[in-house]
């Protein structure tokens, strides 16, 4: 069966009612989530877990798996849409994938020209997801088959590979990025060894056996932070929002948004396929790419529209290609997309390689409802922006606290337990802690997730050549991408050596 | 304060890592036979922890030359006191009082500690966010979340 027929077999499924309704619940929750500053993609999908369980709890099981894959999914490339409209209406990122267009989405909103901002932010939005998902229906197929010839030697110099690309690019100082990576593995190393069974720096605290759970630390970390820190750094006033005057943008912002587009979506693409680097990475890249390629660098952060236009395609392109490692490779590409292959295990659907082989139409109903729910975005995007508008206009007495209850809401409808709500606390002073003296979180929370695997296949690697550590550099795959992840930290370190800057994070 | 910061946590890291790799060393060194065990990557990453803290410290000491400005921008540490300390109670009531008048609570402080004033509202709203939550999840959506537990 050829690609294209699989296709045509996947919006079949997608286009069956409930699986549109769906989509829609889906995506019109993600642009709030992204909108409402605290609760990110990531908590969104995870408190949506249970809730897509009950709703589907009538169906045959792989029909349920992809009615809530696909709302599941809706939320996530919806809250890359939504993330933009904070960024631009208020100078507060929703998410951090929209931290770089509030730089100069604010300024176009300061000018008068926040409908345009709005508008080239969706327009680019869906461009970027049209091409994310045109390359994921091209290369789901050869690389599922690649795929196949990974052996853990491989997966493990991937997953370091991916880890060392977060490292290497987040924040001012290599150094603090690979204590933090180092930190979060060493967090994912507390509890059972799953290959032996032998309980690991537990000390016989029964709620340490199963680990520390990813969700929990990461809301802790990014949301709970996030809001002590306007807690304690709290200016007196927030800044005005902007009036929406016109909402189509003109000619001239069409023309000069349109090459922007385009790079950021492939840049975006090709840096979300990459497992470790993500949504904020693409728009941080996509942002130095137009700086550096623009013909008067000087505007940008002043309202270049080109600076709102390049990092809102890419973030929406590194959405779509990170779930391309998800499923064709079962290794997830980021936090959000760890927390869908949770969701898609809990369902008994094993993501990888065999994915495509054993359960063709959850795969490819989940990429013809992408295509759906992205038209759909681009539609409702107008009538939305001005309701959220509206939401974010609470004033932050009220919002921060609220964002702490649902943030201890989600965790405990979650986890159950009060040590994890503890757990959530202690993570959010830390993460405060953290944000404010330059150690990107970030790193922590993949390296969390990918811990176990990257162990896992170590030791995979290490039992099937009897404990030669040679095995990660003879087999070529294995080699190369070992070279990679050497590559992208010693070169910029080597450049900085040499007087060069090459900083990423740098615009102030 | 960023430095000093640097160097306070660059120590911090390296009794970290020391105490990882003492606690890795007592872990059994092979399961089954095999060649490799639990022990080894908790070891390996105990040893680059060190090695990266140690590095921090450097980095550290060698930015020491820098000068010192901070914005000195009021930091409202009280009202972040008295929201953790009620954040940590609340956690401590939740299975005690059940979710509702927890959640009620919990809002109710904070919202008076952001900003006094307007007590009737912050009233409102904590009733109507603590009761709609829970009738949505539990009722609509068929979660569970704490009942009152006292009697």
């Amino acid at each position: 069966m050829g690609t294209v027929q699989f296709l045509m077999d996947g919006f079949a499924t997608a286009l069956q009612w409930h699986n549109i309704l769906f989509a829609l619940v889906g995506v019109i929750i993600g642009t709030a989530v992204g909108v409402l500053p605290g609760i990110g993609p990531m908590s969104g999908v995870a408190l949506l877990i249970p809730v897509t369980a009950t709703l589907t709890s009538g169906m045959p099981t792989e029909a349920a798996a992809a009615s809530s894959i696909i709302l599941l999914a809706g939320v996530y490339y919806g809250a890359m849409y939504g993330g933009s409209t904070t960024s631009i209406l208020l100078n507060t990122p929703g998410e951090s994938s929209s931290v770089v267009t509030a730089l100069d989405g604010y300024q176009m909103a300061q000018q008068g020209r926040a409908g345009a901002a709005l508008s080239i932010s969706a327009i680019g939005s869906f461009f970027a997801g049209i091409v994310s998902l045109i390359g994921l229906v091209l290369l789901a197929k050869p690389l599922s088959n690649i795929a196949l010839e990974f052996g853990p030697a491989e997966y493990f110099s991937l997953m370091l590979l991916g880890l060392c690309a977060v490292s290497g690019l987040a924040g001012k100082s290599v150094t603090k990025a690979l204590i933090m990576t180092v930190l979060g593995l060493m967090l994912g190393t507390i509890g059972i060894d799953a290959v032996s069974g032998i309980a690991r720096f537990t000390y016989d605290i029964p709620v340490l056996y199963g680990g520390l759970e990813f969700l929990t630390i990461a809301v802790g970390l990014f949301a709970i932070g996030e809001v002590f820190k306007t807690v304690i750094e709290r200016e007196a006033d927030d800044a005005p929002i902007a009036k929406i005057n016109r909402i189509l943008p003109t000619k001239q912002d069409l023309k000069e948004s349109a090459k922007p587009i385009a790079r950021g979506s492939f840049l975006g693409f090709f840096i979300g396929v990459l497992p470790g680097a993500g949504a904020t990475l693409a728009s941080f890249f996509s942002y130095i790419t137009e700086k550096k390629v623009s013909k008067n660098p000087d505007s940008f952060g002043k309202g270049n529209i080109a600076g709102v236009a390049g990092p809102e395609s890419a973030n929406n392109a590194a959405s779509g290609g990170a779930m391309i490692p998800l499923l064709t490779l079962g290794i997830p590409g980021s936090g959000t997309t760890a927390i869908l292959m949770g969701a898609l295990i809990m369902y008994n659907v094993q993501p990888g390689p065999l994915l495509f082989s054993d359960h063709p139409d959850i795969a490819w109903g989940l990429i013809a409802s992408m295509f759906i729910g992205n038209l759909v975005l681009l539609i409702l995007n107008m009538p939305l922006v001005r309701v959220f508008a509206k939401i974010i206009q609470t004033p932050k007495k009220y919002l921060l606290p609220i964002i702490i209850a649902i943030s201890f809401f989600g965790v405990y409808a979650v986890q159950y337990s009060t040590f994890d709500l503890y757990l959530l606390l202690g993570c959010g002073v830390f993460g405060y802690l953290f944000t404010k003296n330059d150690y990107p979180v970030a790193p922590l929370v993949l390296a969390l997730v990918l811990g176990p695997m990257l162990e896992n296949n170590m030791r995979r690697a290490l039992t099937i050549s009897n404990g030669e550590w040679s095995i990660f550099v003879t087999s070529p795959l294995s080699l190369v991408f070992l070279i990679i992840a050497v590559a992208w930290i010693a070169i910029p370190l080597i450049l900085k050596l040499l007087g060069r800057n090459v900083v990423v994070n740098d615009e102030e | 304060m960023v430095k000093s910061f640097d160097k306070i946590s660059g120590i911090v890291f390296l009794v970290i890592s020391l105490l990882f790799i003492s606690g890795s060393l007592k872990i059994s060194g092979s399961a089954y036979g095999s060649a490799v065990g639990p022990k080894t990557y908790p070891l390996i990453l105990g040893i680059v922890l060190a090695l990266l803290s140690l590095r921090l410290l450097y980095e550290s000491f060698k930015k020491h030359a820098e000068t010192e400005q901070k914005e000195k921008s009021q930091m409202y540490y009280k009202n972040f006191g008295i929201i953790l300390v009620s954040a940590i109670l609340y956690v401590f009531l939740l299975e005690l009082l059940g979710f509702i008048i927890s959640t009620f609570l919990f809002l109710l402080v904070a919202f008076q500690v952001m900003e006094r004033g307007k007590i009737i509202a912050s009233i409102i709203i904590s009733a109507v966010f603590s009761i709609g939550v829970y009738m949505m999840y539990v009722n609509l959506l068929g979660g569970t979340l704490p009942k009152f537990a006292l009697f």
